[in-house]
């Protein structure tokens, strides 16, 4: 008798383990413990049995079969735990439908070069200015002490207006050449100190190759403050660099000339593709020129109406296309004004 | 620029253990950008000196000799050879394996290598001057003539460079930064340099004197010529230069002509100032510098015939201009075979006036880019002592006859003074005050410290060649200084601040906002296009460019026009993408440039066009469903003003834009003025535009008069107490009911149960009457107290339909 009770209590386990759903084990349940099931008939024997044996016999198959009903029990969770309703041939390997129906929007290279900086430039306090895209010599040249015969004003190097290309100063209208002349606009309207970055496309009279173009993008950064050492200038240089670059990269100023900064410099990176050893890239010298920069001349800040005795400072100048070529492998800086999307595409 | 690392420093003795790249890290860093260098004994490497000890012919060629040819180190190779001057005892210069030379001084460089010729093994080659790249040097006019290094006396086996005493390095210099230093266009200037950068002393050049007869020169324009010298120089004989002087010139990219001439080109590469020789012979009566007369005619030395202006400087004798003062010398005096006296012209002239003349007759001369950076008149006097003793050293037996230094008005040296604590403050350190007067003095500037109220101050006085507008404030001494103590060796200070106001810029912000909502939520893509438009774009779009700003000088005849609208453009981006795409948007964020006022913000002085910045897209499609696309389109507008946090606008129809569809187009109103519009392209502007087979949905909107809120202006109201039910009407309206009317009527009496209405969709076609559509629009109802039962549902669905019907004339399509 004993010898049937472990015996159901060892296949009955058994086929509870190798059941596979739920349907199955409910079979297996029948055929243990079921009307016509295994234990149900041994308990059936159970009062035919001696008197003596009766007892102990009948505690012994309610215990098997409290056994028996635990492991079903728990291999009714543990199947509904991995059940799933779905056939296993799901092809999870399907593209995932993008939002907006697949249409991939988004910003301009440049934009997104430019918003990276002004965040950047956000979290140090910097305000975000932007000035009109025609300007005048007053504030494109005669402000940033540019000298009265600066071959840049010639109609060879900077689209002057029909109509208004001769008169003086502030009468002869151009598309900017370049963005520093905003820096005195910002100053004339703000009090100092100053911090500020003005982002902008600039534009040039010259022919056009992959690496030349007559509309680009530049991305200057001023600060005027009563005490500036033009040492503290390499913090926002290496601000902008590690933000673009996602590292921090080796920086170098050396002496460089512009009308409207005194000192003037040339501001280098070491080149990120031979770690400053010297490749094609950088011409074998391990830096890539990368963006002038400096301190106000002293007849810039008179234009802005400070006093260069009590105020100084720092600009830098970097021009967006050539950082986000640089980030990018972009070959043809054409590309930027091209308006066409199998190359927008390609930038998140 | 080239320079020549032996000319530097025959003016300056730099350690041999300064390495060159040493050299040129330090100039790049504090003077000039070397942008690289050449070793000229590398590019000789395995090109030596040979001597032919025998000559045989060739057995397969007439042509061609088989050279027994003494390479050095005890080695006798035979080469084969094709030269008609060959003999023995002659040097020559021998490519061995290995060599790079250039074929018949043609093409690329091209490596030597060990071959058979004809049949005959080869050692390499014997070569003809143009093939080692010294055609200059060693010019020839018979085809296959070897060059012949017989004159020198260098072993066998000897590299050629250094048996030519060429063995040199040059240094290229971006000329972009020597711009405001005139003082540095000549050797004698970078030694200067290299002479405080290093604390090494300079090597002086003394002033020379010369007694001789007076010369008449007058000069009629003293301020466009400071200073003239004339020196009449007799005894003279046009004959080659010493090998020394045309290898000098040779090396930094000139070629040797003559020893007069050449004597003029060593002293401008010398000390920076340009010279010039007349034939004194051809001179008739005495010289005057003055302005040209109007539509004067000058024969220039490269045969080019000017019509002059009295804008220009002349250089004239009794007969007429002999040359263009400063740029270039006439045809008439100029140095020939036969000339034997010259008067050498060492001048000084005005540099805007001589950027003027050589831009006026693109004559970019080497003298013309030296004098219009601004040379000071002092020059003059080291040009002549370089220039005399070269004719001492060239024709000893000259004689000078006449001489006349014209110099009515010294420049004065400019003097600065700095207070130290201020240039402390800005250097970020103190330097010494030694350090200070031993680099500036070796730059060529006085120093004298002395203490006043202020503190102690130093009074700096430039050097003249320093005081022609390079070196005038407290700044420019300051930039000596750190640029001469090493611009590496200051140490980045950190940026110091104070707080006092968060940054809070709506405008700033708003631009973004508007970008991002139509990059990332309306999944637009964005454009950058050019501020001047095509006419073809202009006329299409906009019907003409009346009243439009231009460009005097555009980037092409048809693209003068600066645009008034983003439209024009980005049609245009749209054609070039309907090659490749069907459907697709784009958008732009740029300034426009309207006709009006011109004012300024900033200056009275200034006055300036009307910009505004506005926000521009396309909406591209297929032909086929117009309706979607502009729904498409109106969505994106409609939900803009809250998704960016702008007072709302509206929707009117005022006046169509010229590009627009005569029916698909709406203006966008804020404030009572046409901020925008939103219109489907024509398609009579779309094939102008050439686009053929789409239809685009267009927008544009002037950022700047829209109104950012101050801050984001989301209103809660409180969740329903009880569940909103939905209930879906389709009624027959004609066809030309506009779904406003409909929205007005329903609205018109909302009652208690109302909670919204939707527009769910409009159909036309099978089932439907001609003239009719039906509309399908939801019902959103509600109430505060309980759940509604289907009854009052259907009763509020009823009493709409039923005041459509009596409004509108709609009809409930028949089941």
């Amino acid at each position: 008798m004993t010898e049937k009770l472990d015996a159901i209590l060892k296949s009955g386990g058994e086929k509870i383990a190798a059941a596979k759903t739920v349907a199955e084990l409910q079979d297996v349940k029948a055929s243990l413990i079921g009307k016509q099931g295994a234990l149900t008939e041994i308990l059936k024997e159970v009062p035919k049995m001696d008197a003596a044996v009766r007892p102990e016999m009948g505690r012994a198959a309610n215990q098997i079969k409290q056994q028996l009903t635990a492991l079903l029990e728990a291999r009714v969770e543990e199947i509904q735990l991995k059940a799933s309703e779905i056939s296993p041939d799901f092809d999870f390997t399907v593209p995932g439908i993008h939002p907006q129906n697949g249409a991939f929007g988004g910003l301009h290279p440049i934009t997104q070069m430019c918003y990276d900086l002004n965040d950047t430039f956000r979290s140090m306090g910097f305000e975000i200015f932007s000035e009109n895209d025609i300007s005048s010599e007053l504030y494109a040249f005669d402000n940033l002490n540019f000298p009265a015969e600066h071959p840049a004003r010639e109609s060879m190097d900077t689209y002057w207006l029909e109509g208004h290309d001769s008169g003086e100063g502030g009468k002869r209208l151009c598309l900017r050449p370049h963005l520093t002349g905003a820096s005195v606009r910002f100053m004339q309207t703000h009090k100092p100190p100053y911090r500020f970055v003005y982002p902008g496309r600039v534009y040039r009279n010259e022919e056009t190759d992959a690496r030349h173009e007559r509309a680009f993008f530049q991305y200057e950064a001023l600060i005027v403050d009563r005490e500036f050492p033009f040492s503290a200038g390499t913090i926002l240089i290496k601000s902008i660099l590690s933000k673009v670059f996602g590292r921090d990269v080796p920086v170098r100023m050396r002496v460089g000339f512009f009308p409207f900064v005194e000192p003037g410099f040339e501001i280098d990176m070491g080149c990120l593709v031979c770690e400053g050893k010297g490749c094609s890239v950088c011409k074998h010298v391990g830096w890539i020129e990368i963006m002038p920069g400096g301190s106000p001349h002293p007849n810039v800040l008179r234009a802005a109406g400070l006093d260069p005795a009590e105020y100084t400072g720092f600009y830098v100048n970097i021009g967006l296309d050539r950082l986000v070529m640089m980030r990018s492998g972009i070959d043809d800086v054409r590309l930027f004004h091209s308006g066409d999307l199998r190359f927008l595409e390609q930038f998140a | 620029m080239k320079l020549s690392l032996n000319w530097i420093k025959e003016y300056v003795d730099i350690p041999a253990e300064y390495e060159l790249s040493k050299i040129a890290y330090d100039l790049t860093m504090a003077t000039v950008e070397v942008e690289g260098w050449e070793d000229i004994e590398k590019n000789f490497d395995k090109i030596i000196v040979g001597e032919v000890l025998g000559l045989d012919k060739h057995p397969n060629a007439d042509k061609l000799t088989l050279c027994q040819v003494n390479i050095g180190g005890g080695e006798v190779k035979e080469i084969v050879c094709g030269g008609s001057n060959l003999r023995v005892g002659m040097k020559v210069a021998v490519s061995a394996p290995g060599a790079m030379v250039r074929w018949h001084g043609e093409g690329d460089l091209i490596e030597i290598k060990k071959s058979k010729v004809r049949g005959v093994e080869s050692f390499g080659m014997i070569c003809a001057s143009s093939e080692i790249g010294l055609f200059d040097l060693f010019p020839y006019t018979e085809e296959a003539t070897i060059c012949d290094l017989s004159a020198f006396d260098s072993p066998a086996g000897t590299n050629v460079a250094v048996a030519l005493g060429i063995n040199d390095v040059i240094l290229e210099i971006d000329n972009k930064s020597l711009t405001n230093r005139p003082d540095l266009w000549g050797h004698y200037g970078i030694a200067r340099e290299l002479s405080a950068f290093y604390g090494l002393p300079l090597k002086e050049i003394a002033p020379c004197e010369i007694s001789a007869p007076e010369m008449e020169i007058t000069l009629e324009d003293a301020a466009r010529s400071p200073r003239y010298i004339g020196v009449k120089i007799e005894g003279l004989a046009v004959k080659p230069s010493p090998f020394e002087i045309q290898t000098r010139l040779w090396r930094v990219g000139l070629r040797p002509i003559n020893a007069i001439v050449d004597i003029t080109n060593y002293v401008m590469l010398a000390t920076g100032q340009p010279t010039h020789a007349f034939d004194s012979d051809k001179i008739a009566g005495h010289i005057t510098v003055r302005r040209a007369k109007d539509g004067e005619k000058l024969l220039l030395l490269d045969d080019k015939e000017l019509t002059l202006t009295p804008e220009d400087l002349v250089i004239a004798d009794d007969k007429g201009s002999v040359g263009l003062a400063g740029v270039m010398g006439g045809k008439r005096d100029s140095v020939l075979p036969e000339t034997n006296k010259i008067i050498l012209e060492i001048a000084n002239f005005e540099p805007i006036g001589i950027r003027r003349t050589a831009s006026r007759y693109d004559a970019r001369t080497d003298a013309a880019t030296r004098y219009e950076k601004g040379i000071d008149p002092q020059r003059v006097d080291i040009a002549l002592a370089v220039g005399m003793q070269l004719f001492a050293q060239i024709y000893p037996e000259n004689k000078v006859t006449g001489y006349r230094d014209n110099f009515p008005q010294k420049l004065e040296r400019k003097e600065v003074i700095i207070l130290l604590d201020a240039l402390a403050s800005r250097l970020g350190k103190r330097l010494p005050n030694a350090e200070m007067q031993r680099t500036l003095e070796l730059l060529g500037f006085s120093v004298e410290f002395a203490q006043t109220e202020k503190g102690e101050i130093m009074k700096a006085l430039a050097p003249t060649w320093r005081s022609t507008g390079d070196i005038s404030i407290p700044d420019d001494i300051m930039e000596e200084l750190a640029r001469m103590h090493g611009y590496e060796n200051f140490e980045a200070a950190p940026i110091v601040t104070s707080f006092t106001n968060a940054i809070n810029q709506p405008m700033v912000s708003l631009d973004r906002n508007i970008r991002e909502f139509l990059a990332f939520r309306c999944g637009m893509r964005e454009v950058f296009t050019y501020p001047w438009v095509k006419d073809e774009f202009i006329n299409a779009i906009l019907g003409g460019s009346n009243g439009l700003h231009s460009l005097s000088a555009p980037p092409a005849p048809d693209e003068k026009f600066l645009r008034p609208s983003l439209l024009p453009n980005i049609c245009k981006a749209v054609a070039g993408n309907v090659r490749y795409f069907n459907e697709f948007s784009i958008f732009e964020s740029a300034q426009v440039f309207l006709s009006g006022e011109f004012v300024s913000d900033y200056d009275k002085r200034e006055a300036l066009p009307v910009q505004r910045r506005n926000i521009a897209g396309a909406i591209v499609g297929g032909a086929e469903d117009v309706t979607a696309l502009f729904r498409r389109a109106k969505g994106v507008l409609e939900a803009l003003p809250r998704q960016v946090h702008i007072e709302n606008y509206s929707f009117e129809r005022i006046e169509k834009p010229f590009y627009a569809d005569e029916t698909v187009w709406l203006n966008i109103v804020f404030g009572g003025k046409v901020i925008g519009n939103l219109a489907l392209l024509s398609k009579k502007a779309a094939l102008a535009c050439g686009i053929k087979n789409n239809a685009v949905m267009l927008f544009e909107l002037d950022i700047d008069a829209l109104q950012p809120f101050t801050s984001r202006d989301n209103k809660f109201t409180h969740l329903p107490a009880f569940p909103l039910n939905e209930y879906d009407l389709s009624l027959l309206f004609d066809s030309s009911t506009k779904w406003a009317e409909i929205y007005d009527a329903i609205t018109a009496k909302k009652g208690d149960l109302f909670r919204g209405v939707s527009f769910v969709d409009e159909y036309r076609g099978k089932q439907i009457p001609e003239g009719k559509k039906s509309v399908t629009f939801r019902l959103l109802l509600g109430s505060h107290e309980k759940t509604l039962n289907s009854s009052e549902i259907e009763n509020f669905a009823n009493s709409v339909t039923k005041r459509l019907s009596k409004q509108l004339g709609a009809e409930t399509r028949a089941q």
